[in-house]
């Protein structure tokens, strides 16, 4: 840039440098004050390829184990794994496209947003890495996802072919999605993912009830996958010419998101995540709640804000209304159909949607702020919690072992089942959500997975732990095929303790309060 | 014969701003000369900060316009942010730049020559000298306010932009920014600044737009009185 006559300011003045020299600036200083070097880089590189490597073959080892049952009697409607992965690439590039626009796909946040951004520099220069990054993260991860599926779905279309043409698809959808932030709002971009994304439950059903059954997916010939190619590096030049265009409003706000996302990622907390995709787009303003006129006391102003926030979120209700027919899904394809499958299926779908019901609880974790000012003890104010979580899931399970129960022929049990295990998932949510964040400033353990705080697979199993245990009777019966009356009173038993482990206040870990106990006990004999 | 008036940096024009469609407070018109500043003054939520941002070109004005030395504002023009130095209510910092460093690359990005001098001078008198090699994190919030005004002023301008800097300041470094504002205009830069600070709107600002409902362009004087407890 040639230089501006300025009224104020320092008089020896030098040609505006580029942003090349900026970033390499930031970079050369931040190597200076850096304790590692290049080995713990190469480390980290290592780390990252060896644990994508390692989820990946246990991903194709864990479906190839998968036995193959034959399909159900009688079931008139069904498709094939075929046609389930069709719709999981629509998912995938609804999901793609989505998170490009949310997070961008280009932005600055934080200090660049700051420091750079007001710089007289060529802007484009300064964003350049920030965009390759974007887009080859849109080709790896479509590229991960493509490899599990190809492994999973044998015959048809070549391995290579299919994940060389979803990464490619990958990379030109975050294109896309960088091409729409130049000229429009980032909202185009979300609202097209959100719609691919929803149109992917609608896509399933209609393939199970018009029984689509394609042998295999995606067979888009080497040369089709070329002319996507060349489309996708034409759209990254394009776009790369175009960066400079991009209003600093729309980059701050991108950069903020992913500021928000990966502070999410480092916590482990995928409903922060989730807030941070979602909520900057939600509205920020709302008409009083009719609801609110029903509080009158301290618990029925917990239920209805717990109530409130759960309506308020069409994503978590999307999450649990999907959830709720995955078991269906895995009935109605012959080729996944078998007990073990339909009891993982039931507990994973069953977790998200657990996860979904948690939001009012987790954000109350973070902020809690308003529980106290409320007149309840702490242990009245979790049970209070249950409350919500505990009736949503309720109606989910029956959702899901009903359809368990129109399989086997036999509804009744399963639904008696489904309202004694129903709860327990609510033990599940609170559990989840009132865990304590992972120490990062306590020591670190190495793994192949790159540093973790000690004690962060304790975090992260909190709330597992209590389905594990609480919803084991419903896992029975789904894999044995049958309701016996015994496990209906078992599963009474169980939910009623996953309820009291999920709503305890108890902080302390039991080997933390084993050893306290003990201390205490010698304390007392001396 | 009339007097030659200065030209005007900033002309706002029926400038309305809000939030998703709705304004947050009455259009705004007004014009700010060279060697003037202007002060916005207003409650709370009404508004000034808005202005603040549509007047950078940070968020899209509901309706109106802004032109800089005659041109429209756009920020991603590598001129326009040459000519305007805005300090705002950020507070994100490099984690790896020292405080001395965040001032060196403010003022090499802006192509200034002697840049390490100008950082030096700036750190001196900011209070920042014992605290240069450290990280920002490590400041006291008045502290890490004090360095982004020294990153405001370490680089050059035609219009220098403020959103509250009194904020967080103690009793002799508002001095020190008032004295700095009136070399400011004296040197012939423009100044816009939203306050809450009497002392200061009264020591710096030529005139002053209280931000409300009904914005409006008023005498300093009248200003310094609206900021009284009770009035706005």
């Amino acid at each position: 840039m040639s230089e501006v006559e300025c009224a104020v300011g320092p008089a020896e003045r030098t040609p505006v440098p580029a942003a090349r020299s900026m970033r390499r600036y930031n970079a050369a200083v931040a190597r200076k004050h850096a304790h590692g070097g290049v080995t713990a880089l190469l480390s980290d590189v290592y780390y990252s390829v060896v644990i994508v490597g390692i989820a990946v073959l246990m991903a194709i080892g864990a479906l190839g184990q998968l036995p193959v049952h034959e399909p159900p009697v009688g079931t008139s409607h069904a498709t094939s794994l075929a046609g389930l992965t069709a719709v999981a690439y629509l998912a995938l590039a609804g999901a793609l496209i989505g998170s490009a626009g949310r997070l961008g796909p280009v932005g600055a946040g934080g200090a660049e947003a700051t420091w750079w951004l007001p710089l007289p520099v060529d802007r484009r220069g300064l964003l350049r890495p920030n965009a390759l990054r974007m887009v080859a993260l849109g080709g790896v991860a479509s590229a991960v996802v493509a490899t599990v599926l190809a492994f999973a779905v044998p015959g048809g279309t070549s391995p290579g072919r299919s994940v060389a043409g979803v990464a490619v698809a990958g990379v030109a959808a975050v294109v896309v999605a960088g091409l729409l932030q130049v000229w429009t709002a980032a909202r185009v971009a979300v609202r097209l993912g959100d719609l691919l994304l929803a149109a992917a439950p609608v896509a399933a059903a209609a393939a199970v009830l018009g029984s689509w059954q394609p042998e295999s997916v995606l067979a888009v010939p080497w040369w089709g996958i070329g002319l996507l190619g060349a489309v996708a590096v034409g759209g990254a030049f394009a776009l790369d010419a175009l960066l400079g265009r991009i209003p600093a409003r729309r980059l701050r706000e991108s950069g903020a998101v992913a500021a928000q996302a990966t502070g999410a990622l480092v916590s482990l907390d995928t409903r922060e995540l989730g807030r941070a995709l979602g909520d900057r787009l939600a509205r920020q303003q709302r008409r009083r709640s009719l609801r609110m006129r029903l509080v009158g006391g301290p618990v029925r102003a917990l239920v209805v804000a717990d109530a409130l926030v759960l309506a308020r979120s069409p994503r978590h209700l999307g999450q649990i209304l999907v959830t709720a027919l995955v078991p269906a899904l895995v009935l109605a394809t012959p080729d996944l159909t078998g007990s073990v499958q339909l009891a993982l299926a039931f507990l994973v779908a069953g977790s998200f949607a657990m996860l979904a019901t948690g939001e009012a609880s987790r954000r109350a974790e973070m902020s809690p702020g308003v529980d106290r000012l409320l007149p309840m003890g702490a242990t009245a104010t979790r049970r209070a919690r249950l409350i919500v979580p505990g009736v949503v899931m309720t109606l989910w399970t029956l959702v899901a072992l009903g359809s368990v129960g129109l399989w086997r022929a036999d509804p009744l049990p399963w639904l008696a089942l489904a309202v004694l295990a129903g709860p327990a998932w609510a033990g599940g949510a609170l559990r989840s959500a009132f865990r304590p964040a992972p120490k990062w400033d306590s020591a670190l353990v190495s793994t192949p997975a790159g540093a973790v705080p000690l004690g962060a697979a304790a975090v992260l199993a909190r709330g597992p732990d209590v389905v594990v245990l609480g919803l084991l009777p419903a896992t029975i019966a789904v894999l044995a095929g049958s309701v016996p009356q015994t496990l209906l009173l078992v599963q009474a038993v169980a939910t009623a303790i996953a309820l009291r482990w999920g709503s305890s206040t108890e902080t302390r870990t039991l080997m933390d309060r084993l050893a306290e106990a003990q201390e205490a006990a010698g304390e007392a004999r001396k | 014969m009339s007097r030659a008036r200065p030209p005007a940096v900033l002309r706002v024009s029926k400038l309305s701003v809000g939030w998703t469609g709705r304004p947050v407070c009455g259009q705004a018109s007004f014009t700010l000369p060279a060697g003037r500043s202007l002060a916005l003054v207003g409650p709370n939520g009404s508004g000034k900060s808005t202005l603040l941002r549509a007047i950078l070109g940070l968020l899209e004005p509901l309706s109106g316009s802004v032109q800089l030395l005659g041109v429209e504002v756009d920020e991603r023009r590598a001129s326009f942010r040459a000519q305007v130095s805005a300090v705002l209510d950020d507070d994100a910092w490099f984690p790896a730049l020292t405080v001395a460093e965040h001032l060196y690359l403010v003022a090499r990005g802006h192509g200034v020559g002697d840049a390490q001098d100008e950082v030096d001078a700036l750190l001196d008198e900011f209070g920042l000298t014992g605290h240069a090699d450290v990280l920002p994190t490590a400041l006291s919030s008045g502290q890490r306010r004090r360095l982004l005004l020294a990153a405001g002023l370490v680089r050059p301008r035609s219009l220098l932009v403020l959103d509250e800097p009194e904020q967080r300041l103690d009793t002799a470094t508002r001095q020190l920014l008032a004295e700095r504002l009136n070399a400011e205009k004296e040197a012939g830069g423009a100044v816009l600044v939203a306050t809450h600070d009497p002392d200061l709107l009264a020591a710096v600002a030529d005139r002053a737009v209280i931000v409300g409902d009904e914005t409006r362009l008023v005498s300093t004087a009248e200003a310094v009185d609206a900021l009284r407890p009770g009035v706005l």
